[in-house]
């Protein structure tokens, strides 16, 4: 393994080398819960901060992991540099790397951005969020929730059932996560609004898997049925009505993750995840988000170590020691 | 330019005018083929046109060929000389093996007057240019599609086609009214078939690959629903002006194809052309996959550091890969009459950017022989296909604006000398045009130009 490596996709990531990022991760862990909280190891990166969309958990998450493992942070504002004028992302780019970045965090509205920034720049890409592509971080994140939660014995999800309802169209949560689950072994069943989950069939049928398995199904009931966990997927309010999906009222009633399909089909010990921000009420019932099944605010939680064990494995390589939990 | 009298001894000469191939000697002398004597006579040559044009295992390697013609490139002038001007492009079209290029008139401004037309093929050193550039005019004023160009003044200024490439015709009436115009003033109509209300924000062709990398999709009905309307039309234009022609160019879908080769059928005036990307990339180019379309592919594919290559974003899309099999289809059963490169130069400005927000584009006149003779090698297409794809097909369409591309005595000796077993490898150290816009950078290509003669005069030497 390269010592310096990008982190642009989860597509493509084995079983085995996710089982070595959630090790990674589980010693950043025991390093935040460290009286110190912190260690020095990266204190050789910089590590640039390159949001072209807003954003509250990944970048702070991102900019978290960085003090905890020592980097120097470059905390770009996109708002009020020269992209205003212009500059291109290429541009904005070898500027950061002849300022001494040697890391960057890339969050973008348009596909493929961090494959960019990749080009332009020699150091290495975090990808934070691609338009509705990628988002590498969050499906680890998720994984090592999921695994902690309802890992089969052998600590794959080999068995589990998995639903993911909503908006497939526009997720990069649930493009990233189809990776990641399947290849932990899980089965992943989706559901959604007819216009936001056009072309997942043939997606799905291209799709060659050695491990787990996705199936489409037409209703939030059928995803759920028996599902050991669940994650929604946030509805962008505006999409209701683009897509002719009728009021909030009854998107909630057709694909609302709510405690009386919950209980009704699922698994009883069933969790559910989301990606966040939620629209509570809508994808999402508050009493679930907020209630015993809601794994919401561990996902936010894990997302320093999992962003800390990013910028470690992106520094340092997947095979180097993560760093010694201090005393 | 000098105009060096050469033999080529023993090269394996295609001449799809005279529909005969095989191993001669070609003499030239000033600006004309002066003798070609066939090693085997000239029955043996001519014997078998369709599969004969194939040289076997011990036959020459190096191929003469009528130099090439393409019916649609950007030279970007006036308006965008940054990305290509004429002189560049002439540069680039003699090493790509073409002798003469349509020049497509979405300029800046539009060429929808004689002065325009004028300002698009005229080399700004005032040198003369080893090239014919023919010159396409606008078809309707300002390309906006709202009032016919003034077409009779445009063709007597040397116009030898219209189209509003880019901006597709949308009002019926007046896709008629030009229709009618264009066969009035005796040149075709080539339209850029698109429906733009079904492909805005489009980024990738709508299908597996476009969900994978969460790009727009762009919609396949958006094409072959504005190629079906376009047939409808001249169908009612033809009826009462016969000689009202039709290209569609740069088709990209099964079903846009078959739509052409119905009408075909039916007796229409309307012919077509494929792209060199569309008939040998698909969209899993996009994924990193450098892999041509007739080869089988691995579905399990994840997309690799060479993912999201905007030189492989262009207008159509690149497709599946049982489209780039409709486009060779359409080549060898005469559906489509023409490889037409849609040259397209950007500067890095337009495509060192978000894959949705770069410019549409490929710069393809230097591979795109080079791009045909792969499909070749591969049996998709016959030596004979191609040729006539890149000479006789596009000639037809231009009637008599240009001399036959024949490899005969006392024809012009324009022509391009290919080793069709050699490699290479594009990149900026040996590519001429201004741009460098191709997804084939530091792909390995077959077939090198090694001579490009227009009239006589070395146009190309490598």
């Amino acid at each position: 393994m390269a010592a310096t490596q990008h982190l642009l996709d989860v597509d493509g990531l084995s079983w085995p080398e996710l089982q070595r990022r959630l090790a990674v991760a589980e010693q950043m862990r025991a390093i935040r819960r460290s009286p110190a909280g912190r260690v020095s190891d990266l204190r050789d990166q910089s590590v640039a901060m390159l949001f072209y969309e807003a954003s509250t958990r990944t970048r702070l998450s991102f900019v978290e992991a960085a003090h905890a493992l020592g980097a120097h942070l470059i905390d770009f504002d996109v708002s009020s540099s020269s992209v205003g004028k212009g500059e291109s992302l290429a541009d904005t780019v070898r500027t950061l790397g002849a300022l001494g970045a040697t890391a960057i965090v890339v969050r973008h509205d348009r596909a493929g951005a961090p494959w960019l920034a990749a080009q332009a720049f020699g150091g290495h890409v975090l990808n934070a969020g691609d338009g509705w592509h990628a988002h590498p971080t969050q499906a680890l994140l998720d994984l090592a929730v999921l695994v902690r939660h309802i890992a089969a014995s052998d600590g794959s999800l080999t068995g589990r059932r998995i639903a993911i309802v909503g908006d497939l169209l526009h997720s990069r949560v649930v493009r990233s996560n189809l990776h990641t689950l399947t290849a932990a072994g899980a089965d992943v069943r989706l559901a959604g609004p007819a216009p936001l989950i056009a072309g997942f069939h043939d997606y799905v049928a291209s799709r060659t898997m050695t491990r787990g398995s996705i199936r489409i199904v037409a209703t939030a009931d059928e995803a759920l049925e028996g599902a050991d966990a669940a994650m929604a997927l946030r509805i962008q309010r505006e999409r209701l009505d683009g897509a002719s999906l009728g009021s909030t009222e009854t998107y909630r009633m057709k694909w609302g993750m709510t405690e009386e399909r919950l209980a009704r089909v699922a698994a009883p010990s069933c969790r559910v995840l989301h990606p966040g921000p939620m629209n509570e009420g809508v994808e999402i019932d508050p009493d679930v988000a907020q209630g015993p099944r809601s794994l919401v605010l561990e996902q936010v939680a894990e997302g320093v170590p999992t962003r800390m064990a990013a910028l470690w494995i992106a520094a340092r390589g997947l095979d180097a020691p993560p760093p010694v939990v201090p005393v | 330019m000098t105009k060096a009298a050469h033999r080529f001894v023993d090269h394996w000469l295609v001449d799809p005018v005279a529909k005969r191939a095989g191993v001669a000697t070609l003499d030239v002398e000033g600006s004309q083929i002066t003798a070609v004597t066939w090693r085997d006579g000239e029955a043996a040559a001519g014997a078998t046109w369709e599969a004969g044009a194939n040289p076997g295992a011990g036959d020459p390697v190096r191929m003469i060929l009528p130099a090439l013609i393409d019916l649609h490139a950007h030279a970007r002038q006036p308006g965008a000389s940054g990305s290509e001007d004429v002189e560049s492009f002439a540069r680039a079209a003699a090493h790509g093996g073409y002798g003469s290029a349509c020049l497509m008139p979405n300029t800046e401004p539009a060429a929808d007057s004689v002065e325009i037309l004028d300002a698009m093929v005229r080399p700004h050193s005032g040198a003369a240019l080893s090239m014919r550039l023919l010159p396409i005019a606008a078809a309707t004023v300002g390309r906006r599609g709202e009032q016919v160009a003034p077409l009779a003044a445009l063709v007597a200024a040397g116009a030898v086609a219209c189209s509003d490439d880019g901006a597709p015709i949308a009002d019926p009436r007046l896709f008629a009214e030009v229709l009618a115009a264009a066969a009035t003033a005796g040149i075709p109509l080539i339209e850029h078939s698109e429906d733009p209300a079904q492909s805005a924000d489009g980024e990738a062709a709508d299908g597996a690959v476009a969900l994978r990398l969460g790009l727009r999709p762009w919609l396949a009905r958006a094409e072959h629903e504005a190629v079906a309307r376009n047939i409808t039309i001249l169908r009612e234009v033809a009826a009462r002006i016969p000689r009202a022609r039709l290209h569609l160019t740069h088709l990209s879908t099964a079903a846009s194809l078959q739509h052409v080769r119905a009408a075909q059928a039916s007796g229409l005036q309307v012919t077509c052309d494929v792209t060199p990307h569309h008939l040998a990339l698909s969209d899993a180019w996009l994924m990193g996959e450098q892999r041509w379309s007739w080869l089988p592919g691995d579905d399990a594919i994840s997309p690799s550091a060479a993912a999201f290559n905007t030189n492989l974003r262009v207008c159509p899309p690149l497709r599946a890969a049982v489209d780039g099999a409709a486009c060779r289809a359409a080549l060898r059963d005469g559906t489509a009459c023409a490889i037409a490169t849609d040259h397209a130069p950007h500067s890095r400005e337009h495509k060192e950017v978000e894959f949705g927000r770069a410019a549409n584009g490929i710069a393809g006149i230097e591979t795109s022989l080079s791009v045909a003779l792969a499909a070749q090698a591969a049996g998709e297409l016959s030596l004979a296909t191609l040729v006539a794809a890149l000479t006789t097909g596009p000639a037809a369409l231009l009637e008599g604006k240009m001399p036959a591309p024949t490899l005969s005595a006392g024809a012009p000796a324009s022509l391009v000398v290919v080793d069709r077993l050699a490699t290479w490898v594009p990149a900026r150290a040996n590519l001429l045009g201004r741009s460098i816009n191709t997804p084939l950078l530091g792909v390995a290509l077959p077939g090198v130009v090694r001579l490009t003669l227009h009239a006589g005069a070395t146009a190309y030497s490598g």
